[in-house]
């Protein structure tokens, strides 16, 4: 409003100094912001922003055309380059530049002319804003699983979807760069459709391998294309963090539990449990034992096989021990099995005393004395209590 | 074998009873657990029974077995009044002599009491009656303590009363042990008590040991029985035990008849109608000629003295028995006794003769409300 009532003092000014100066015609000028539709009127004179063809670039279209319609003329416009109509203002013409572009819907304006041919006025366009026609890909990055351990796949998915009005031309996908705690197995680097329409989505999938552990950050995919207008646009995903663990394995525990001492003659037990204390799977478990010195003690059931223990299960099972001999024996289990590595192999060991068949009569020898004299005391207490 | 009865009646008995079968369990002094790892070891087959009205008496009792105590059950015990005692033995006369007949069949008794209290003075005389019935062949022995003088008019007098009954019964001897003449072994009356009683205990096991012996020279239960049948049939026991510094056998049995060791205050020499003394120890300590000699000497004062003679290992241990032909403080005791029963027969005659005097203040009077 201040503008316009700057304007009015300068006009009348100017129209002043006409007055002054009767037969000089001066040349003057004015800016507007147009959006697409807006037009300037000057004398017989119409200028309309068309469209802006490119924002970079510095095209816009404007359509400059005269009342009488002596003059009807589309042209594109370089931001900042002066272009004459009929002759120019100069001349009795005008001249028109595109000072400024701001964006695709809008562009500053200068017009420039003969004081005589009146004062140049803005014309809001009254149609509505042209339907836009612009394209936005949205675009994402996931991996299939969460924890991942060396060793294992993921399944990379890529989704580009175009959510904007306008169809977008020449999509290039590009994930930078190829990530080295992984080896890229199939489907890399990902292929999307050269253009989507608005609406349309495409995913690319490839899958690689985890190699190393280590906490990395996975990169954005960029997805650049362009518009109608060639105007390159570009969008890219969120980045992420993942932990890649150490590769998963089986971790058989055996344990060897004795019942107690064998006496010569008798027999006794040797519980074994085996507990998988890893990650993955132990499969063909094979356990086989031995006994140092090897006679004296027999074990019937010392070897055993299980298809599977699966990662925090736990098997038992127990072997029948008789003694021969007296002595100290050692009871090794050896157990060899497949775990997520290669074949691993995991010990146990115990000990297993055989008692001489004495020993029970010798402890008897003090607990029996124990008890004839407890219990001789009491009968004595009983006998004296009055 | 000798079978031996030995009853303790009354506390005092009881308690003596107790010093006996403590004695049993090893010489000297038995410890207070001897009971539980040890058997009493008599010489002879020996039953003791401790028999009283008061149970608490019976309780306090330690190496007694719970069988060998009886409770004869009187209603308020029997408060030192012998009438009262009389009568609750009567009441339980078939329980005490059955407690006793179940232990079969007996040589000698010894029945083991005070004179002076209620319960061992009034059942003891008739408890010897029982037995004389019973056991037709059986040769009963009293011991009998007399008290402390200064005890008291109620047990004096129980003592000079008992005393009689005693000497009636038909009893093969009294052995008696005077309180006061022992007081002196200790300061206080519970260790001087418990020193009597061992005393005494020790004695009769010597004895009941030496009857059952094989002798070199020949005394047995016979000869005992003359000896406690002499003079006044009441006698008292003297004991020695020699030891290394010096073994003489002839000192120990001049020691044995000294008044330090003897029971009861008595003078052999003046006193002693027959004797007998007992000599244990080890062959070389035995000089016969030596024993002989000695024996010769109080023969010549004390009418018959037999001897006996074990041999056993050890420094000689030597006990005297005899019995008296006159004793002069039983005597003081009776007139001591009299005495206070006099003294408070007066007192009683005046202060009845004070109230009756009071009385007379109002002999004419009538109550008026
Ligand atoms: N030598 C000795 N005398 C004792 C002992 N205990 C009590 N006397 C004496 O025994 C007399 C009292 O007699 P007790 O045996 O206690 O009386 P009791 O026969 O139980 O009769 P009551 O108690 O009256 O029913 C007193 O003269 C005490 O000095 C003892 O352990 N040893
Ligand atoms: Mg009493």
């Amino acid at each position: 409003m201040r503008q316009l009532i700057y304007l009015a003092v300068a006009l009348l000014l100017i129209v002043t100094i006409a007055y002054a100066k009767d037969d000089e015609d001066q040349v003057t000028y004015s800016d507007f912001t147009l959006n697409i539709g807006d037009r300037i009127d000057i004398g017989d004179y119409r200028a309309e922003l068309i469209e802006i063809q490119s924002v970079k670039d510095g095209i816009a279209v404007m359509r400059i055309s005269k009342v009488n319609g002596a003059l009807d003329e589309q042209r594109a416009f370089l931001q900042n380059s002066a272009n004459n109509f009929q002759g120019g203002s100069d001349s009795g013409g005008i001249t028109i530049t595109v000072t400024d572009i701001f964006d695709d819907q809008s562009a500053k304006v200068r017009v420039e002319y003969k004081e005589s041919l009146g004062t140049a006025k803005k014309r809001t366009s009254e149609r509505p804003a042209a339907m836009l026609n612009v394209p936005i890909l949205s675009v994402q990055k996931s991996f299939d699983k969460n924890h991942i351990s060396v060793g294992d796949e993921v399944k990379v998915t890529i989704t580009v979807k175009n959510i904007g009005t306008g169809r977008a031309q020449d999509i290039k996908a590009e994930d930078l760069p190829p990530l080295p705690e992984f080896s890229y197995v199939v489907g890399y680097p990902p292929k999307i459709k050269d253009a989507l329409d608005p609406g349309e989505s495409d995913s690319a999938v490839y899958v690689m391998n985890a190699v190393k552990e280590g906490s990395i950050r996975v990169p954005a995919i960029q997805v650049s294309y362009t518009d109608s207008k060639k105007n390159v646009k570009s969008n890219n995903s969120e980045p992420f963090n993942i932990l890649i663990n150490p590769k998963s394995k089986a971790n058989l525990i055996l344990t060897l539990r004795p019942s107690g001492p064998i006496t010569v003659d008798g027999k006794g037990m040797l519980n074994v449990s085996l507990s998988n204390q890893g990650e993955a799977s132990a499969t063909k478990v094979k356990v086989e034992g031995d006994i140092k010195p090897s006679d004296g003690l027999v074990a019937t059931g010392l070897d055993k096989s299980f298809f599977e223990i699966l990662p925090g299960m736990k098997e038992n099972y127990s072997i029948e021990l008789s003694g021969k001999k007296p002595g100290n024996y050692t009871v090794t289990l050896r157990s060899s099995f497949f775990g997520g590595d290669g074949a691993m192999i995991q010990e146990g060991r115990t000990e297993v005393v055989v008692l001489d068949r004495e020993y029970k009569y010798l402890y008897l020898l003090l607990i029996i004395p124990v008890i004839i004299i407890v219990a001789w005391m009491y009968k004595r207490y009983r006998e004296y209590k009055y | 074998m000798l079978n031996v009865l030995m009853l303790g009646v009354g506390q005092c008995g009881n308690r003596i009873l107790d010093a006996i079968n403590k004695e049993a369990f090893g010489g000297g002094g038995a410890s207070k657990l001897a009971k539980y790892y040890l058997r009493p070891k008599f010489p002879s087959r020996v039953e003791t029974l401790a028999i009283n009205t008061a149970i608490n008496d019976l309780k306090e009792l330690k190496f007694t077995t719970a069988k060998d105590r009886l409770h004869v059950p009187n209603l308020h015990g029997v408060g030192a009044n012998r009438n009262v005692g009389k009568q609750a033995f009567m009441d339980n006369r078939d329980v005490i002599m059955g407690e006793i007949e179940k232990r079969g069949d007996f040589d000698v008794a010894f029945v083991i009491t005070s004179t002076s209290g209620g319960t061992g003075s009034s059942f003891s005389p008739l408890l010897i009656n029982e037995l004389k019935r019973q056991y037709r062949n059986i040769t009963v022995i009293t011991i009998a303590v007399l008290p402390f003088r200064e005890e008291g008019s109620i047990y004096l007098q129980n003592a000079a009363f008992s005393m009689r009954e005693l000497m009636d019964v038909e009893a093969e001897g009294i052995i008696l042990a005077d309180n006061q003449y022992m007081k002196r072994f200790s300061g206080d009356i519970a260790s001087a008590y418990d020193k009597i009683n061992s005393m005494i205990a020790q004695r009769l096991l010597f004895l009941i040991e030496s009857l059952d012996s094989e002798m070199l020279s020949v005394t047995d239960l016979g000869d005992f029985k003359t000896v406690m049948n002499g003079g006044l049939r009441i006698g008292t026991l003297g004991f020695y035990k020699a030891d290394r510094k010096n073994p003489s056998v002839k000192d120990a049995i001049e020691n044995s008849l000294k008044p330090g060791n003897l029971l009861y205050p008595a003078n052999v020499t003046d006193d002693a109608a027959r004797a007998m003394i007992i000599v244990q120890g080890s062959r070389e300590h035995l000089d016969v000629d030596e024993i002989t000699k000695e024996m010769e000497k109080l023969s010549s004062c004390a009418g018959h003295v037999f001897k006996g003679i074990v041999v056993k290992k050890g420094h000689p241990k030597v006990l005297s028995i005899f019995t008296l032909a006159s004793a002069p403080e039983l005597e003081a005791i009776y007139a001591q006794a009299a005495r206070a029963m006099q003294d408070e027969k007066e007192k009683r005659v005046r202060a009845r003769k004070q109230l009756d005097d009071a009385f007379a203040h109002i002999e004419d009077l009538e109550e008026i409300y």
